[in-house]
């Protein structure tokens, strides 16, 4: 008991060690915050003291008009050299009235560069170097020119990996921002289009851009979304994934209260709804606030083939949900509690195929459940010349060498293929990852409670569902709370000119998406 | 801290419920391994005033496993097995039949209930208790009574189906005879008629060296009243049963037109309907039959063209007449012979006349057998098959055209 609270006392000072050390480096950051001094020297002893033992920074000095000493910092591989020879350096060495050295003159007059601006701090100064874009420091001057010539490699737009469509746009989010804005720029031209940036990461420096359209979107959730933003404090991101854990309504839910697309015209869609995307530097992954279950079964290929399709495989898709969640759970209960209520006939041939199964049918199924989400774990994190050969071994592990030796039966295999399909026909990843979670519990408790359990289990998940909130909007709705205007965007996929108004939670601010009355029909005779 | 608390608190938390689980949940698990499916049963009357009970039992061997000849009962089929055991009751019967089976006895599958004549002689209701309360039971499950012993007929080894439980259910439900569920025997027994009727089935004849490959079919009907066995019907009276407790499905009728002597119409039924409405005039008890339909001609044996309505009309009428008569056979002989009123004649005068029948009711027996029974039909020769040339002068039909 007393070396326990010992080593409580020692974890506590721990900490303190931590906050200290945090407090160390904001004093180092704060020295930063001052402002560029007159002496080039001076400032480039200071930076060359930031920049210590970093040999990807370039210091390039040249004399101005033959005179004026100034100072390029810019790190290789991040800009764009040719241009920035062009445009900047060769006018400034061949300035011949050395009067005109003076920021504003330059930046007016001299520098044929588009994006040039004057920086005042060390901290605009790193900045600006460390996202890739030159600075020039000119003796003299309290200010340098940032030019912006940033220029790295980058992976072309290609087509989303995640989220495939069979008709549709091809393009996906990359992993720069700019890229990213421009593709939901491109397909919202409308000034009403907001991008707001902000920086999050003390290393990292993460770009993070906030979207929505003015007017559409409700004034309190842009506020939200700003607040949980601004309060993440955190050394780096190198994913949507982190700032989703930081602004999410309930960590501990297996279900996503915010959606991740890299599809440029879904986040369109949301912002079209009234809903916020947030982007992140550094991943295609951007996030669309707020969520509801059913925006997680909704595909975008429901809007561009014919409404009835749509419908129809909506459907298709929502009792396929319910097949990935309960199917292995209510062959295991039904088989070791309820036999009555099979049919006589398939329950004959399933006993028949269990006889010589050693297991009860919850092992079984728990064997079978975990062996196939070790399999499609290891198919994915496989690199793809490998892939195969999992894939091949595991149907014949799964399938045929399981059955035959007696350790599972064939319809048990069966339960667990239909269960597989039913997840991977859910659209959202993360999503059907949820489902795979909760398969798990259900499994025990139909395996000890029977259909009660399951039932039991149901109640459960739909309490905790109509608890949920993503960023104040239920996230049963517009199932929970009903709105029965918006049933014909969830229990169907209306005709695009019959959806007229816009989800009434997130687009309340402007209700109406198009005019009345849109439907083709023949034209009226006129006399 | 906060989240390691959290963690704390939920895995305590998930202890508690997972413990009562395995405390208390898994008490009635089953495993299908363990469970010996009980697909058909039959209850013969042994001598000492026992009963003994036979149960079908499905044996799940794969078919790459080896089939043996099971049993104590004596040999069984290709998948299914039959023990018996003796008992005051079924319900002891059964408990002495566990004995000899490693697997439970499970109920739930059960479809077919068979009885042998002798127990149905000295009343079943003791024995359909026994359905009715046990939970596993259905009542959905069909009663039967036999000829031979329930015993024989569960070894038999059917040919075409899985078992006699799969033979007899479909058999059944053609509603060539009666089907009684175990519900409606017991919506009969508490009825105000007093007589109920259960289906009657016999071995079918088989081919000799091969005695056990046949199966057992529905043969007529058992008549009871006042839970016991008088007497039965056959097969054709049987139908006109049917007529008046409007269960006929399916019947094919032939009928001899008016002055042909050479030749049948044959016509399949389609949609009959049939209802009974009690009358009672000048205190005499009557019941008048009314029913609907309308038919096929499925073939034509005489030179008769049945395309034209004036032909048609005469044929109506014998088929009117044929129906009259099938029915008439009926109520001969089970109104006047067995006085057993299974038609439910009690229960329709009951309903239109609750008052007359509350005083009436204990001379049921009396009024019965007088109840004058008149008929309504108007079934309809709607279609007249595919072939519309004469079959047996194909090219005088030609000519007429």
């Amino acid at each position: 008991m007393k070396r326990r609270r010992e080593m409580k006392k020692l974890d506590f000072t721990h900490r303190l060690d931590i906050s200290k050390s945090l407090d160390e480096e904001k004093t180092q950051i704060l020295n930063e915050n001052d402002a560029l001094s007159s002496s080039l020297i001076e400032n480039e002893k200071i930076l060359k003291s930031i920049y210590q033992d970093c040999s990807d920074v370039v210091y390039r000095k040249f004399l101005i008009g033959r005179e004026t000493q100034a100072l390029l910092i810019y790190i290789e591989g991040m800009s764009n050299i040719e241009e920035m020879d062009k445009g900047v350096i060769s006018p400034l060495i061949q300035l011949e009235n050395v009067n005109l050295v003076n920021i504003q003159i330059l930046l007016e007059e001299k520098l044929t560069v588009s994006k040039a601006t004057p920086t005042s701090s060390f901290q605009d100064v790193i900045q600006q170097v460390s996202s890739g874009n030159p600075v020039i420091l000119i003796n003299r001057q309290i200010q340098g020119i940032s030019v912006g010539l940033g220029k790295w490699e980058k992976r072309a737009v290609e087509e989303p990996m995640a989220e495939s469509v069979v008709r549709g746009p091809r393009e996906g989010f990359t992993e720069t921002i700019a890229v990213n804005t421009t593709l939901i720029r491109r397909r919202i031209k409308s000034p009403q289009l907001k991008i707001k940036k902000m920086n999050i990461g003390r290393y990292s420096q993460t770009q993070v851009a906030i979207l929505y359209i003015d007017g559409l979107a409700d004034k309190s959730l842009i506020e939200e979304v700003n607040n949980r933003l601004g309060r993440i404090k955190i050394d780096g991101i190198m994913e949507s994934g982190y700032i989703e854990e930081f602004i999410e309504d309930n960590p501990f839910s297996p279900f996503p209260q915010i959606l991740n697309t890299e599809r440029p015209d879904i986040a369109s869609a949301s912002l079209l709804e009234g809903r916020v995307v947030i982007m992140v530097d550094g991943t295609p992954f951007s996030l669309i606030v707020p969520t509801t279950l059913y925006s997680l079964l909704q595909s975008a290929e429901d809007y561009y083939q014919r409404a009835i399709i749509g419908t129809l495989i909506r459907w298709l898709r929502y009792s396929f949900f319910l097949i990935a969640l309960l199917l292995p759970s209510s062959y295991v209960a039904i088989l070791t509690f309820h036999q009555e209520m099979v049919p006589t006939t398939l329950l004959l041939s399933v006993a028949k195929s269990r006889e010589e199964v050693p297991f009860p049918a919850l092992i079984e199924a728990l064997i079978m459940e975990v062996t196939f989400e070790a399999l499609r774990e290891a198919g994915i994190r496989l690199p793809k010349q490998v892939g195969s050969a999992v894939s091949i071994v595991g149907a014949l592990v799964i399938g045929q060498a399981a059955v035959s030796s007696g350790l599972v039966s064939a319809p048990m295999v069966m339960v667990v293929a239909i269960t597989g399909i039913a997840s991977f026909s859910i659209p959202r990843y993360n999503a059907a990852i949820a489902l795979r979670m909760l398969r798990f519990p259900i499994m025990f408790l139909a395996g000890t409670l029977g259909l009660l359990g399951i039932m039991l289990s149901l109640i459960a998940i739909i309490v905790h569902l109509s608890t949920l909130r993503s960023f104040g909007v239920p996230y049963l709705s517009p199932m929970a709370p009903m709105q029965y205007s918006e049933m014909k965007d969830v229990l169907l996929r209306a005709p695009w000119w019959s959806l007229k108004t816009r989800p009434h939670l997130t687009g309340a601010y402007n209700q109406y998406r198009q005019t009345n009355g849109q439907n083709p029909k023949p034209p009226k005779d006129s006399e | 801290m906060n989240f390691e608390f959290m963690i704390k608190k939920a895995l305590l938390f998930s202890l508690f419920i997972i413990s009562s689980f395995i405390l208390g949940g898994c008490w009635d698990q089953q495993e299908v391994n363990d469970l010996a499916f009980v697909t058909a049963a039959g209850i013969d009357k042994s001598e000492d005033g026992k009963v003994e009970l036979t149960v079908l039992i499905f044996i799940p061997k794969g078919k790459s496993s080896q089939q043996g000849m099971e049993g104590g009962g004596g040999g069984g089929a290709a998948d299914t097995l039959f023990r018996s055991a003796e008992g005051k009751t079924i319900a002891d019967a059964m408990s002495t039949l566990q004995e000899k089976l490693p697997r439970h006895i499970f109920w739930g599958h059960c479809k077919v209930f068979i009885f042998d004549d002798d127990l149905a002689k000295e009343g079943l209701s003791t024995h359909v208790d026994f359905i009715l309360r046990h939970p596993q039971l259905r009542e959905r499950s069909r009663l039967f009574v036999s000829e031979e012993k329930a015993k024989d007929i569960l070894s038999l080894i059917p040919p075409l189906e899985r078992d006699i439980s799969e033979v007899l259910k479909e058999l059944s439900s053609f509603r060539i005879g009666m089907d009684v569920t175990a519900k409606d025997y017991a919506q009969m027994l508490i009825g105000d008629s007093n007589a109920s009727a259960l289906p009657l089935i016999k071995i079918l004849p088989s081919t000799p060296g091969q005695e056990k490959q046949t199966i057992a079919y529905v043969t007529g009907t058992a008549i009871f009243k006042n839970g016991k066995m008088i007497g039965d019907i056959d097969d054709s009276v049987t139908r006109g049963v049917l007529w008046l407790r409007n269960e006929i499905r399916l019947a094919t009728i032939s009928v001899k037109p008016n002055g042909k002597n050479d030749g049948f119409v044959s016509m399949n039924l389609l949609r009959a309907k049939s209802k009974i409405i009690p009358l009672i005039e000048n205190g005499k008890w009557k019941i008048k039959l009314y029913a609907v339909g309308n038919s096929n001609i499925v073939q034509n044996t005489t030179d008769l063209d049945l395309s034209s309505p004036e032909i048609i009309k005469p044929v109506e009428k014998q088929l009117k007449f044929e129906i009259k008569k099938r029915v008439n056979i009926a109520l001969w002989e089970v109104q006047e012979r067995m006085n057993a009123d299974i038609f439910g004649f009690a229960e329709a005068f009951h309903q239109k006349y609750p008052k007359i029948w509350a005083k009436q009711k204990k001379r049921w027996d009396e009024i019965f057998p007088s109840v004058e029974v008149s008929f309504d039909t108007n079934i309809k020769i709607q279609n007249q098959g595919m072939n519309s040339v004469l079959s047996n002068h194909p090219l005088k039909g030609v000519e007429n055209k």
